[in-house]
């Protein structure tokens, strides 16, 4: 049995996958961990693999945007996959049907709409710090997506500061550069902006209350997004009101 | 009058169009300016009616010379009125737009004095959030039937798209509802916002910057209920328009009964079921193949039927059709099967080639197999297909229930990634 410590970024679960598909390590024999620990685990690669794998592009890219859901078993899964990628079906990933596959494209899935979803829901909020227009908004993204996301901001809101809050990660644009800093609580961030009730006015006039349609709209609006929301407090009342 | 009332005015005016599209459109930020767009539309928020806020969507103003019966800004009408300056609806864009509430601007309006000068007050907005504040978020402009061609000509050069409605789908229904509007006059300025676009495509295959024009497209609306003609009226025209001047999307709007209080409409319940079975119907024209003809011929008076979707309508005229083998059919038949959408055509296509499909494998791609299984063959012995010429078959599935979605219909045709209904 093999022990593959990976912090949780796909750079790092990228190397040590190599290492063990060079060895031809089979799936089975390896726990993936994030801290090293200590037990009966062999250190000593064996020698099995041919020499010279190649992995299809089209894997590594599915592969870095699963690396981003929020799961540990990632992991072993995109190995699993690689490895049968590998040795046994280099069409693996055309069949869709496959548990392993269905899986990995499920989640890579999950990872997208997430990063949509944050460039829908992210809600600015204007504060002076230091003479000086900053937006600042807080966000609870579900996955790790606050470094694949947030570029996006930087190239349509290039000419204002920024940051975006979340409990998973922060990131900061000064005009020239998006950093990344470790997440905050919600306390850190503004609590008003006084183009909300504009916002909040323009929400409940472009209702329309002939058209109720609840479960639709939380289909597409999950519920767990409310609270980061300004305009969701109206919503049980609109509601209400409709009916 | 208060920035705020206005907005709750000509926002409570504007949202009987029901576009919200913020698709299509790449653009990317001038240097001093805010905003960009990168193709995909963005649902920034979505209000309980299920509709997508893509866009803020307003009136210029709500004051209008016309009298459409089916509309609540008609001049009869008594609900209260306001207009906009061109610098209000401009600081709302920006304010809303910094702070990522919305993907940009719809903007439409009653009819104040003609319809040239409705155009020309549209064209200052966009023109002054394009050129004034460098904004490179998303336009869309309501093109004024009956305006100029040259100020159409010009409201493109700003807009990523242009929309004017066809309202009905027939002179007659024009003549009884909205006597002022005429189907000859509408599509006329459809063929301007065409000629605009093909100009601006045929210039940029020479220079690769020339101007572009529209870059969105067009779109158009039919309201559905108000007037006497049927589901095949409907999307015969909407077919009709598609061909002929290449919409990007025909909307249909339920007529809301708040806009009623004339003797010459229904006060009905909005007919959503309806307006939803007509977005299913347009959707098989545009992605499967269908066309209207086919989804209409030997329907009872014209009428979609409300009870199932229009594929699985067709498919239980057409048993002969069926089955269809998953794992040798061409992509056009494949693309017939009730339950499977386009989708999973596509993976159906890849899969074979490596692997015969059985019916374990239509479920785990999620296919629909209460409506598939009765019209596939898989490799796997699919039993249920001898049923396919029993005549209970529509019985079988027809749900067992009257389901809820009769007045809720189901959002399968909302979709996230593009912004559109």
């Amino acid at each position: 049995m093999f022990q593959a410590v990976v912090e949780d970024n796909f750079k790092s679960w990228r190397a040590e996958a190599r290492r063990f598909l060079l060895a031809g390590v089979e799936p089975g024999e390896i726990i993936w961990t994030d801290e090293t620990r200590t037990g009966l685990f062999d250190s000593e690669l064996p020698d099995r693999a041919e020499k010279g794998v190649t992995v299809p592009r089209e894997f590594l890219e599915l592969a870095a945007t699963a690396a981003y859901y929020d799961r540990h078993e990632k992991w072993a899964l995109l190995y699993r996959l690689l490895f049968r990628l590998t040795y046994t079906n280099r069409n693996l990933l055309e069949i869709e049907s496959d548990p392993d596959v269905r899986e990995v494209r499920l989640m890579a899935k999950a990872v997208k709409r997430d990063i949509h979803k944050f460039h829908a829901f992210v809600r600015f909020r204007r504060v002076e710090v230091e003479g000086r227009e900053v937006f600042v908004a807080w966000h609870e993204p579900h996955h790790l997506t606050v470094e694949p996301a947030t570029p996006f901001f930087a190239r349509r809101f290039g000419a204002m500061y920024f940051s975006i809050l979340t409990p998973k990660g922060c990131a900061h644009w000064d005009l020239k550069e998006l950093r990344f800093s470790p997440g905050v609580l919600r306390e850190t961030a503004p609590k008003e902006d006084e183009t909300e009730d504009f916002w909040l006015t323009y929400y409940r006039s472009i209702f329309n209350p002939f058209r109720l349609k609840v479960k639709a709209m939380k289909k597409e609006f999950p519920v767990r997004h409310w609270r980061t929301l300004p305009e969701a407090v109206l919503i049980p009342e609109l509601i209400r009101k409709a009916k | 009058m208060d920035l705020k009332l206005k907005l709750a005015i000509l926002a409570d005016a504007a949202k009987y169009d029901a576009s919200c599209a913020s698709s299509g459109s790449h653009r990317k930020r001038q240097r001093r300016g805010i905003g960009n767009t990168e193709g995909m539309g963005i649902c920034h928020s979505y209000t309980p009616d299920g509709r997508c806020i893509s866009l803020l969507k307003l009136l210029l103003t709500n004051y209008c010379i016309w009298d459409c019966a089916y509309c609540i800004n008609r001049k009869s009408s008594d609900v209260r009125r306001a207009r906009f300056k061109p610098e209000e609806v401009v600081r709302l864009t920006i304010d809303f737009y910094k702070r990522n509430y919305i993907e940009g601007l719809f903007l439409s309006s009653g009819i104040i004095q003609s319809a040239d000068y409705t155009m020309e007050q549209l064209t200052i907005v966009a023109k002054k959030l394009r050129e004034e504040e460098a904004f490179g978020g998303y336009i869309h402009l309501k093109a004024v039937p009956g305006a100029s061609r040259e100020l159409i000509l010009e409201a493109g050069k700003y807009a990523d798209r242009l929309s004017a409605n066809i309202e009905m789908p027939r002179q007659e229904d024009l003549d009884l509802l909205a006597p002022e509007k005429t189907l000859v006059e509408i599509e006329n300025t459809m063929a301007d916002v065409k000629s605009g676009i093909d100009t601006a495509k045929e210039l940029n295959a020479e220079k690769p910057h020339a101007p572009l024009f529209a870059r969105a497209g067009q779109s158009t609306q039919i309201v559905v209920g108000a007037s006497p003609s049927p589901d095949s009226a409907i999307l015969n025209k909407a077919e009709s328009l598609y061909e002929r001047f290449k919409l990007r999307r025909v909307y249909y709007s339920a007529f809301s009964p708040v806009t009623a209080g004339t003797a010459l409409l229904p006060v009905v319940k909005a007919p959503l079921m309806r307006e939803h079975r007509l977005y299913e119907a347009d959707w098989l024209i545009r992605n499967y193949g269908f066309s209207a003809g086919e989804i209409t011929e030997g329907l009872k008076d014209g009428d979609l039927d409300l009870e199932k979707d229009p594929k699985l309508a067709w498919a239980l005229r057409h048993r002969e059709f069926f089955p269809v083998d998953i794992n040798t059919a061409p992509k056009n038949l494949l693309l017939r099967i009730p339950g499977i959408g386009t989708g999973n055509v596509a993976r159906i296509l890849k899969i074979r080639r490596f692997h015969r499909i059985r019916l374990e494998d239509l479920k785990r791609l999620r296919v629909i197999l209460s409506r598939a299984r009765w019209f596939v063959t898989t490799a796997d012995h699919n039993t249920d297909v001898f049923k396919l010429d029993s005549l209970n078959l529509e019985q079988r599935l027809k749900p067992k229930v009257i389901q809820p979605s009769l007045f809720e219909p189901p959002p399968t045709l909302i979709s996230a990634v593009t912004g559109q209904l």
